[in-house]
């Protein structure tokens, strides 16, 4: 077994139940990587996620403590959690439907509030689970599941909701940006605020079927890189081409929620006390 | 596996209320409303966290929450919605903390995924549904009686007991929160007080306990730290709640799940775990045995409602008996898992509904051993007056059926 999920992982639940050739176990070794050069051990860690490839191919792989929440609620969860369990660091790991379809809500919240909390967006531009529907994120004109015609809505990235919300820390990467992510992913834990990392990886199943017509997973890792660096391997440009790297770095400038919470309770707990002694 | 307990039913309150103020070192006596009521049976019961978003008549208690959490350390949120709210208490007392969350029908019914969520993990919350007028956003400032199946039923997937308690007067609301949450302890489950906009906005006389600390009948909060986590083929009760923080390893999910809480596809478990779900309640029914009757001995017609509109027809009831009929009263306080052996007694019954479409009169029918003998008095948006009870209960006694009254429905089908 690797070093790392020796250390944090769950034996019964290893290998990772995604399809072959998905970026989703591989992501993960990522983050363990992340949080082992960080010092950090499993029980200073919880893990949340919630439905859908990246909820329930992550869910329960962690050894130590972990939710797995109804779909677009991780972040509801982690609200209340941290009220209570303020002090541990939180890796809420979500797919794109999760965080930015149906769970856009408690997104934008989290991130008004400063919660304190790490949200690891993996994004595969579909719903995949159910069978490679199109998401918000899904780029325009590609074909899927259930844009047989092309995609015609506009998508949008999560990244620019999340900032124009609050949000303290936010990067972006993807599946072929190993050294970047765990860097981004360390900075990401140590900003005691809400901090949100998009990372885009392929699905071969659904989408590189669909959009791409291959399921061949060099093929769809090598779009995933086309689209990264902006050209194809032939030198010509691709159709669009993602900004990569930290977009905003406000770590550590703002109040984390709960201790804004907790100093409140402070200051109205000592004018009682004052006003007791006064009686 | 089946179990069978029989409650054994006899007039009077039976409710394990019945001697706490006796119980309590010292207290005072306020002029109060049921939200406030309702806000300090938290408190005192160690609720520590409310998560919610206001609503006609809850709000009330959202307010006080805010006022009253950080004067003893615990922490009122404001979500973005009731859903958020609900997921935030399960999140919370997932944490450690008792949680709780207040709302009416429009926000209740948008808690159903995250009370499933906490059903199915076994963690213990409480959710105040006041009830108005429906359907839907109906009459904000009038009460109503449409979520009494909804409160059963309040998730999805079947396979499920719910516990669903309901308070008649202020006094009763502060007792029976504390009630509602030492039983999500025990039982390890979301606690629904349905109550409705009448008894949330009336003000009435409340005692309450001088010092929080020192009640002997609050059920502290204990936390389980070993696996099993969910254990199998057990229905046991005072089993404590799981724990996130601790670092033992505890999976919570959404889906049929292990000893360890993973999520796993196999019959076995979504029998065991189905087994305990269900049968935690079933067996252990003599535990939430909470009621009020009257006058069952010798009644001819018995009325049967709960909530507000208890009030007025067990006043009509006390008329109808001095008027020289053999009247009785029947008071669910809890209304699930229903109390079947109230009625057992082989009368006419006159359940009294605040709603058209007739909800508690079914499972009456149900429970009754002859249904042609339940009539039904269903009135929406006021309670049932006195005069129309009376009205209604003589007519049954002399004639067998219901007079016609002006807004009043007799017809369940």
């Amino acid at each position: 077994m690797n070093r790392l999920a020796a250390k944090y992982l769950r034996p019964s639940q290893i290998p990772t139940k995604a399809c072959h050739g998905c970026g989703i176990g591989m992501i993960e070794n990522w983050l363990l990587q992340a949080i082992d050069e960080l010092g950090l051990k499993q029980e200073d860690v919880i893990f949340g996620t919630g439905i859908g490839c990246v909820g329930r191919q992550t869910f329960a792989t962690w050894g130590g403590d972990n939710f797995g929440a109804t779909h677009g609620r991780a972040l509801a969860v982690a609200t209340g959690l941290k009220l209570a369990q303020p002090h541990k660091k939180y890796l809420i790991v979500v797919g794109d439907g999760d965080a930015a379809s149906i769970g856009t809500s408690h997104l934008v919240h989290a991130a008004r509030r400063n919660l304190g909390v790490t949200v690891i967006c993996e994004d595969n531009m579909g719903y995949e689970s159910t069978g490679g529907q199109f998401s918000p994120t899904t780029p325009a004109g590609y074909v899927t599941n259930s844009s047989p015609y092309g995609m015609v809505e506009p998508g949008f990235d999560p990244c620019d909701v999340v900032q124009a919300a609050g949000a303290t820390f936010v990067a972006e990467t993807t599946a072929t940006q190993w050294h970047q992510t765990v860097k981004i992913v360390k900075k990401a834990l140590q900003n005691d605020g809400f901090s949100f990392v998009h990372v885009r990886f392929p699905c071969n199943e659904n989408f590189g079927a669909y959009a791409l017509g291959t399921r061949d997973t060099l093929k769809n890792l090598e779009w995933i890189y086309e689209h990264t660096q902006g050209r194809k391997t032939d030198g010509s440009e691709s159709d669009f081409t993602w900004q990569t790297g930290i977009r905003h770095d406000a770590s550590n400038s703002k109040p984390e929620f709960t201790s804004l919470l907790r100093s409140m309770n402070a200051k109205v707990r000592a004018k009682m006390a004052e006003e007791a002694k006064g009686r | 596996m089946a179990t069978t307990v029989r409650i054994p039913v006899k007039d009077g309150l039976v409710a394990p209320w019945m001697d706490w103020e006796r119980r309590c070192p010292d207290g005072r006596r306020l002029l109060e409303a049921g939200t406030y009521a309702l806000t300090e049976g938290a408190i005192a019961a160690g609720c520590r966290v409310f998560a919610g978003y206001p609503i006609t008549p809850a709000t009330d208690i959202a307010e006080y929450m805010s006022r009253r959490l950080p004067q003893v350390n615990g922490y009122y949120m404001q979500c973005e919605d009731e859903l958020a709210g609900m997921h935030a208490c399960a999140g919370a007392s997932l944490g450690g903390l008792k949680a709780m969350t207040a709302t009416s029908g429009p926000g209740y019914t948008l808690m159903h995924d995250a009370y499933g969520w906490a059903l199915t993990n076994e963690i213990p919350l409480v959710v105040v549904d006041a009830m108005r007028v429906g359907p839907i956003s109906g009459i904000t400032g009038a009460p109503g009686q449409g979520e009494f199946y909804v409160a059963r039923y309040c998730t999805h997937g079947g396979n499920f007991e719910t516990i669903v308690l309901s308070p008649s007067s202020v006094q009763e609301a502060f007792w029976l929160t504390i009630d509602a949450f030492n039983l999500s302890e025990r039982f390890r489950t979301p606690v629904t007080i349905l109550t409705d906009q009448v008894v949330s906005d009336m003000w009435e006389d409340l005692f309450i306990p001088g010092d929080y600390d020192a009640l002997d009948f609050v059920v502290p909060r204990k936390h389980n730290l070993m696996m099993p986590f969910y254990p199998v083929g057990t229905a046991e009760i005072d089993v404590p709640p799981n724990l996130i923080g601790q670092g033992t390893g505890v999976c919570v999910s959404a889906y049929t799940h292990t000893e360890e809480g993973y999520d796993i596809e196999e019959m076995e478990a979504q029998w065991a775990q189905t087994y305990r779900l269900v049968n935690k309640v079933r067996h252990h029914r003599g535990e939430l045995t909470r009621y009020e009757a009257m006058g069952l001995e010798d009644a001819d017609v018995i009325a049967v409602a709960y909530g507000a509109n208890a009030r007025t027809v067990k006043t009509g009831v006390l008329e109808a008996r001095r008027q020289g009929l053999r009247a009785g009263f029947v008071r669910p306080i809890t209304l699930w898992p229903f109390i079947d052996e109230l009625f057992e007694r082989d009368a006419h019954y006159v359940v009294c509904e605040l709603n058209y479409d007739g909800q508690l009169v079914r499972e009456v029918q149900r429970a009754a051993p002859d249904k042609t003998k339940v009539h039904f008095m269903g009135k929406s948006a006021e309670l049932h007056t006195v005069a129309e009870v009376v009205a209604g209960l003589e007519g049954v006694a002399r004639r067998g059926r219901l007079p016609e009254l002006p807004y009043i429905w007799t017809q369940v089908r």
